[in-house]
């Protein structure tokens, strides 16, 4: 405590953590050390983010105005947002993201039933959780070649499909079918941790709501559609604007390992022709328009979800 | 949590036919079990027993398919620079994120509202939006094809989550113990070490446990920004490899399960740690 009073003014001033081990003793200036040490403290981490997620978006922008191939920039203005909008390929992918947010109820219905299922605490159901959480820990690289090898020539499907005499099909030679593939395997992977998101809502409804309904006698069934329903709708709003977001952003990897975006481009999803447009042609600009229009579109709908959830909060 | 055991006594004791609801559970359960059981099987016999009876078990039990991925596509490499690239990030993560989460959580940082606004409206960011300026800047820093540009990105992308995410939960403790420290004279960093790092060891732990698994998961940066095959992390190379070998299922249900191992070990470690992670992600 001696050596305190001399120092800390000093290490305050100049600004250096290292004075920090040091006990400050005027009211002002503990607060003026905390505020520099929590000012240190935060840099490091906000100058990593700003530097390598924020300023590359406003790269990405900047880019999207110009014609490049990553060395030379030429300022074209709209351009390529123009092409972008008369693109035909844009277009039909554009329509492929839409087929796939058939999902989107799938996978949420299933999950609604399982939380369902898991909100009745039947015996073992804290293990039955860790299990349909397990597919959220595997890699999308993992799930979509499992998928692929499964619906592959010589994959289990089409061995059990042999079983039945049935001749092996060749599921991802056809835009529908590779389609129809990838979307079980977005249920498959999704359904299980949208389904503990579900209970959490559901856990978080007062139980008191329940036993009167029981006392009044409603059954299994009626609790469910006048009373579980309606009190995780905000959860249920929550849980589809996530997948849409999905569909519409991280499909990439399942693609990837899939199909490829083929054949042709049947498959190819707006997030995957980003990469498409970046790394197999001449103009980076125009994968840039693409991730920026990806991006407002994001924006956009995760305001609308802000603002859902306002309202939801009111009531 | 005790509130929770009441609700569960008096949900079991209502006692509803419980079977039906059992049963339902384990089908679901069993579609994902399955193929993950379907791909361990396929992964321990060759080619040949496969093609003749692919449901049965084995006929002939093999490690090849793991010793053929190892000697000549590398996998064994793969793994560890899968291993050493998520341990370092997930350090960094942990080091940066806590230094700005007890700040932002206890300290009166100037800018607070701005730092949050920026690392929140930062997690809504697309990954295929920083494709293309992500590899154009580190093309320009001659950081591809090195782990140091990875591991930047897997950092940055990870702090902003793990700054939130700690600041939550450090703001759980008790300002009298940091308090009663000060006036004992510790500074920052012992205060940092001796009692934010301890009392917030479980926060510490679940966003050590998502972080790893994020890293070890990832494809896309792991992909475009290590080009050299040596160097390859194991997800990219698993992507090659499924991609060359498509018939040959054992020798990719043996890479499958490589890539899957160390996640589905931290689910059956630590999954008391990644579902407290999946409480913070539903208050969101």
């Amino acid at each position: 405590m001696t050596s305190a009073p001399v120092s800390a003014p000093v290490s305050a001033a100049s600004a250096v953590p290292a004075g920090a081990g040091l006990p400050p003793r005027k009211p002002g200036g503990i607060h003026r050390r905390d505020r520099t040490i929590g000012l240190l403290a935060v840099l490091p981490a906000f100058i990593i983010v700003v530097g390598f997620m924020a300023f590359p978006v406003a790269f990405a922008l900047f880019i999207s105005f110009t014609k490049t191939n990553g060395l030379t920039y030429q300022w074209r203005w709209f351009d390529n947002y123009i092409a972008l909008l008369n693109d035909p390929i844009v277009h039909q992918v554009f329509l492929n993201n839409l087929k796939f947010l058939i999902s989107v109820p799938l996978v949420i219905f299933i999950a609604l039933i399982v939380s369902v299922l898991l909100f009745e605490r039947v015996r073992g159901w804290k293990y039955f959780r860790v299990i349909f959480f397990l597919p959220n820990v595997l890699s999308v690289a993992v799930i979509g070649i499992m998928f692929r090898n499964a619906f592959g020539y010589y994959g289990g499907v089409n061995q059990a499909l042999g079983l039945f005499g049935i001749e092996p099909i060749q599921f991802f030679t056809n835009g529908s079918t590779a389609i129809a593939i990838i979307i079980i395997a977005l249920v498959w992977a999704g359904f299980g941790y949208q389904s503990l998101l579900l209970l959490a809502g559901l856990t978080a409804i007062n139980p008191a709501v329940f036993e009167a309904a029981a006392i009044d006698g409603a059954g299994w069934w009626k609790r469910l559609w006048y009373i579980t329903l309606p009190n995780i709708r905000r959860v249920l709003g929550f849980v589809f604007i996530i997948n849409v977001l999905y569909t519409f952003s991280s499909l990439f990897g399942f693609i990837f390992v899939m199909t490829a975006g083929g054949p042709g481009f049947d498959t190819t999803t707006i997030d995957y022709l980003v990469y498409l447009r970046a790394f197999s042609s001449t103009n980076l600009g125009s994968g840039a328009a693409l991730a920026v229009i990806l991006f407002l579109f994001i924006g956009v709908l995760t305001l609308i979800q802000n603002r859902v959830f306002k309202l939801g909060e009111e009531d | 949590m005790a509130e929770e055991e009441t609700v569960v006594s008096k949900r079991i004791s209502s006692n509803r036919a419980q079977w039906p609801i059992f049963t339902v559970l384990v089908l679901v359960a069993a579609t994902i079990v399955y193929p993950l059981y379907f791909v361990v099987i396929t992964s321990l016999r060759p080619n040949a027993d496969y093609l003749q009876n692919p449901f049965g078990l084995p006929g002939e039990w093999t490690w090849d398919n793991y010793v053929r991925l190892a000697d000549s596509y590398g996998i064994g490499q793969a793994f560890l620079n899968s291993l050493f690239v998520s341990t370092v990030s997930v350090a960094f993560v942990l080091l940066f994120a806590s230094l700005a989460g007890y700040a932002l959580a206890k300290l009166p940082v100037p800018g607070t509202k701005f730092i949050t606004a920026t690392f929140v409206s930062v997690m809504l960011i697309p990954g295929p939006v920083l494709i293309i300026p992500i590899y154009l800047m580190l093309a320009r820093l001659e950081l591809v094809g090195s782990y140091t540009g990875l591991i930047v990105v897997y950092v940055a992308s990870g702090l902003p989550f793990a700054t939130f995410f700690l600041t939550l939960s450090f703001r759980g403790i008790p300002d009298e113990v940091i308090e009663a420290a000060r006036i004992d004279g510790a500074g920052f960093f012992r205060i940092m070490w001796s009692i934010v790092t301890p009392m917030g060891s479980s926060g510490l732990a679940t966003l050590a446990v998502l972080q790893f698994l994020g890293v070890w998961n990832e494809l896309i940066f792991a992909f475009i920004l290590i080009p050299e095959q040596s160097m390859r992390l194991l997800t990219p190379q698993l992507a090659s490899i499924g991609e060359r070998f498509l018939t040959d299922q054992p020798l990719v249900s043996a890479g499958l399960f490589i890539t899957a191992s160390v996640p589905l070990i931290l689910l059956a470690f630590a999954s008391k740690y990644i579902m407290q992670g999946l409480q913070v992600g539903v208050s969101r």
